[in-house]
């Protein structure tokens, strides 16, 4: 008999090509919905991207949609909408992606344009000229939201001077630095088909789908592609703080420090734990049945170290959002818990339903077309493998307690944390209207 | 204009039962993925409560994973942890909704929670009192958001009489002073088999489900329907005005229009008029006021599905030494040449092709489908979808006109700014930002 991990751990048929350019294709036919995904990334980011030109790479994305050689931006969005499809740009740290879901008869338009985005962008100088003032005002209205000033805050003080201290799409100066030149010259150095990854999910048959992306990016001449390095951030061993002040109902709380990368050997164990302290289904964890459930410190609460791991390290963030009279109860609340993890090992039950939830709510990642596409690309990237699926429940059910005790204890800190906290209170941490 | 995709058949795979207790049951086999989505839908909202005790709804949906005499608290989601799955719910003004995510050979737990908790949720006073603390907290934070803040304000003046004007949170005043006797007296007032709709979507076989959806529920008692709102809005007289402090200087804009409920004749040409306007980057105001004018981060409308005639919202951010009121008066502009001029056929044509679009992919995901069906038949019955492709693509030129000329009136109209109350950071410390990406 089938047991449920076998049930859930399906692989697709992944179909691999490399076209002569160098271009990776990744294509699984999944007829569910007259429907096609597509997911075209571009395996360079703002973690790429000079200090005092931060922002290039996420506005380079953003511009590939607003011109090319033989379209308009308005001729790009009248293509695909009035097909009724999605065509995005964006970028992050680590890609740039363009994507693309359509019905399945407009697939080949869909191909044409994800192609033209990428090949022949031009980046016009009025579009760099509205794009650069929509940046400012969004990072001004950013600004408007505690949680994201407490999380910026934050990155600056764990990442110090490696990429990821910054915001992916720069600050105000760094962004009024950039010109078309840059642009281009970004385009130019990464934008090769060597440097891409194009999966294609959907209602469609392999054989009938190759040669339309042959004709649609056959031609897009190869060139070698040297990424820059980027040096590994440094783990703080000492505590930092940062109170800002921000009249606001709440005071919002992240408390963290350097995290792990993705290809960590000790991320599935790690999985674990984020499902015990701080994340799970609905409030079992124990961050949230705690502060949340128990307390009634918050709303929202959680904890998480393999959420932002990636090529580099992503971080270890514990957060809530409190009243301002909480502000102690839910820092100490959220170390009290941070130790414990670290000092005594999780029960076996813990560990048990851990593991089940894990195992069993793998299958809602690939639901979607675009979410098997991502995967794909993801699995590529990181080098996990299409088999993954089949993999993942034995990764998961092989952590122990003592597992999970050994990587607490080595990638958790309750002591050299990095502390930010933005609501109404003084820059000393003193909140208004009470006494330290 | 003909559609690839016939809309009957968006409802023709749904079966619709109603159990001897009055209980709706939606069953829709979908097997693509091996999940199962189950939830239920029960037809109170905010709409429901009455003065002083607003955000009843919505906290009687927290109070529901607070534990009944066999699935104590915490239990719930212990369960939806043990099994791999996922919950949550939501509190609109016209409905109540729980869900439940699992993979497709252990999801009949759903049902023996759903079929407990309809009737068996304690209201120990405790856990109440807890449980007030977190709904002040989300409270809180709702008002820690521009949007949060301004729409409350908004729709609190649109409204004279009917209870759409409260948030569905409530007003703090009365959360605060909520008790768990009037809570549970709610409970059982709105909770029962005749005022619910249990929706399953996903991989199953839909003839074992309905036996195993009557053994759970119909032993359930049926209950008397309680009294239906009577409430109706009357018609503005005037345009209405408000200004709302806050903290930051970006001036923030909310236009909100009285407009029709669910299948009103007119609300299929508003709903067209909604996606011409604002869905794309094509759309008429980004092209407008993104594009030429530059004036706004974003716009956006909102005109959902709603029981009773609803609102019709427009939001807009300004950017780049822009005003609200120059935002505003391109708006009232632009409607103005939809007035005179109409709209192309290539902006209807679009606006068909992403109305079916968006059919054809809400049925890649369980649970897209579950809240579809669940969401239509509690507002008003599954057939209207089966029209509601069919009345879209009929629409023409003259009706968008026709709505347009009619409901974007200044005396229809609501406008809501959020101002600097003068606590803002000035410039000069503007200039410090890292990433949201946490």
């Amino acid at each position: 008999m089938k047991t449920f991990d076998d049930r859930i751990g399906r692989s697709f048929d992944v179909h691999s090509r490399q076209l002569s350019n160098g271009l990776q294709v990744l294509l699984v036919e999944n007829s569910a919905v007259p429907a096609v995904s597509i997911n075209a990334s571009v395996l360079a980011g703002a973690r790429h991207e000079r200090e005092e030109k931060a922002g290039l790479a996420i506005m380079a994305s953003r511009l590939l949609d607003e011109g090319t050689e033989t379209r308009s931006s308005l001729d790009i969005a009248e293509a695909i909408e009035s097909a009724g499809g999605h065509l995005e740009a964006d970028g992050s740290f680590e890609r740039i992606v363009v994507a693309s879901t359509v019905l399945k008869q407009d697939l080949d338009l869909a191909l044409e344009l994800v192609a033209d985005l990428l090949i022949h962008p031009v980046f016009p100088e009025e579009y760099i000229a509205k794009e650069k003032t929509r940046t400012l005002a969004e990072i001004a209205s950013a600004k408007d939201r505690p949680q994201v000033i407490a999380g910026w805050a934050l990155n600056e003080l764990i990442y110090e001077r490696h990429p990821l201290h910054r915001p992916s799409h720069g600050y105000p100066e760094t962004v009024e630095r950039i010109t078309r030149e840059d642009l281009k010259d970004f385009h130019k150095q990464f934008f090769t088909p060597g440097n891409t990854i194009l999966s294609i999910v959907g209602d469609f048959s392999v054989a009938d789908v190759l040669p339309l992306v042959e004709k649609r990016f056959g031609g897009w001449p190869s060139r070698p592609v040297t990424l820059p390095a980027v040096a590994a951030p440094v783990r703080q061993t000492e505590r930092r703080q940062q109170y800002i002040p921000m009249p606001a109902q709440q005071v919002n709380i992240y408390l963290g420090h350097l995290g792990v990368e993705r290809a960590n050997p000790d991320f599935y164990i790690l999985q674990v734990l984020d499902t015990i302290l701080g994340g799970g289904a609905g409030f079992t964890a124990r961050i949230p049945q705690r502060l949340r459930d128990e307390m009634g410190l918050a709303y929202t609460t959680f904890a998480s170290i393999t959420m932002s791991a990636g090529l580099d390290p992503g971080k270890f963030v514990a957060y809530i959002g409190t009243s301002p009279d909480n502000m102690k109860l839910a820092i100490e609340g959220l170390l009290n818990e941070i130790r414990r993890i670290i000092d005594e090992p999780v029960t076996p039950d813990e560990l048990k339903d851990a593991q089940d939830f894990l195992t069993g709510s793998f299958v809602f990642a690939f639901e979607s077309n675009s979410q098997i596409a991502r995967f794909l690309t993801h699995a590529h990237v990181y080098g996990l493998g299409f088999d993954f699926i089949e993999k993942y429940p034995r990764l998961i059910r092989a952590v122990t307690a003592d597992d999970i005790a050994r990587v607490a204890h080595k990638y958790l800190d309750s002591e050299n944390y990095t502390l930010t906290v933005v609501g109404p209170v003084d820059e000393d941490g003193t909140v208004e209207g009470t006494s330290r | 204009m003909s559609l690839p995709v016939d809309s009957g058949t968006f409802t023709g795979e749904v079966r619709r039962t109603v159990l001897d207790n009055g209980l709706t049951v939606l069953t829709r086999e979908l097997h693509a993925s091996p999940v199962v989505s189950a939830m239920i839908w029960y037809r109170v909202g905010s709409r429901n409560e009455e003065f002083g005790q607003t955000g009843k709804s919505h906290f009687l949906e927290h109070m529901l994973f607070k534990g009944t005499d066999r699935f104590k608290k915490g239990e719930i989601d212990l369960l939806t942890l043990k099994n791999g799955g996922g919950n949550n719910a939501f509190t609109s003004h016209d409905f109540t909704a729980y869900y439940f995510n699992f993979a497709s050979d252990r999801w009949d737990v759903a049902l023996d929670i759903e079929s407990d908790r309809m009737v068996n949720c304690v209201f120990a006073p405790e856990e109440f009192e807890a449980e007030k603390k977190v709904v002040l907290e989300e409270l809180r934070m709702g008002l820690d958001s521009p949007w949060g803040l301004l729409l409350q304000e908004v729709d609190a003046m649109a409204y004279q009489v009917h209870p759409y004007r409260n948030p569905v949170i409530g007003w703090q005043q009365d959360v605060e002073r909520a008790t768990a006797e009037e809570q549970q007296e709610y409970y059982r007032k709105h909770y029962h088999p005749g005022n619910a709709t249990v929706v399953l979507s996903g991989d199953f076989d839909t003839d074992q489900v309905l036996e195993k959806v009557a053994h759970k529920f119909s032993s359930l008692p049926s209950r008397p329907q309680s009294a239906p709102v009577t409430a109706v809005e009357p018609e503005q007289r005037g345009e209405k005005r408000i200004r709302v402090q806050w903290r930051s200087k970006v001036p923030r804009l909310a236009i909100a229009y009285h407009a029709p409920e669910i299948a009103h004749k007119d609300s299929y040409a508003l709903q067209v008029l909604n996606l011409i306007l604002t869905e794309g980057k094509t759309s008429r105001l980004y092209q407008r006021l993104v594009e030429r004018e530059q004036s706004v981060t974003f716009i956006t409308a909102d005109y959902g599905e709603s029981k009773d005639p609803t609102l019709f919202h427009f939001r807009a951010e300004a950017r780049g030494g822009h005003t609200a009121e120059e935002i505003e008066a391109s708006l009232y502009q632009e409607m103005k040449s939809i007035v005179s001029e109409g709209v192309t056929q290539r902006e209807l044509n679009r606006a068909k092709h992403l109305v079916e679009a968006h059919f054809v992919l809400s049925r890649e995901r369980a649970q897209d489908q579950a809240m579809l069906f669940g969401q239509i038949e509690t507002l008003y019955g599954t057939g209207y979808i089966d029209t509601y492709l069919e009345r879209v693509s009929a629409t023409t030129s003259e009706d968008v006109m026709s709505v347009c000329s009619r409901y974007f009136t200044e005396k229809n109209r609501t406008v809501g700014y959020l101002v600097s109350d003068g606590s803002a950071a000035t410039e000069e410390d503007s200039d410090e930002v890292a990433d949201e990406d946490v």
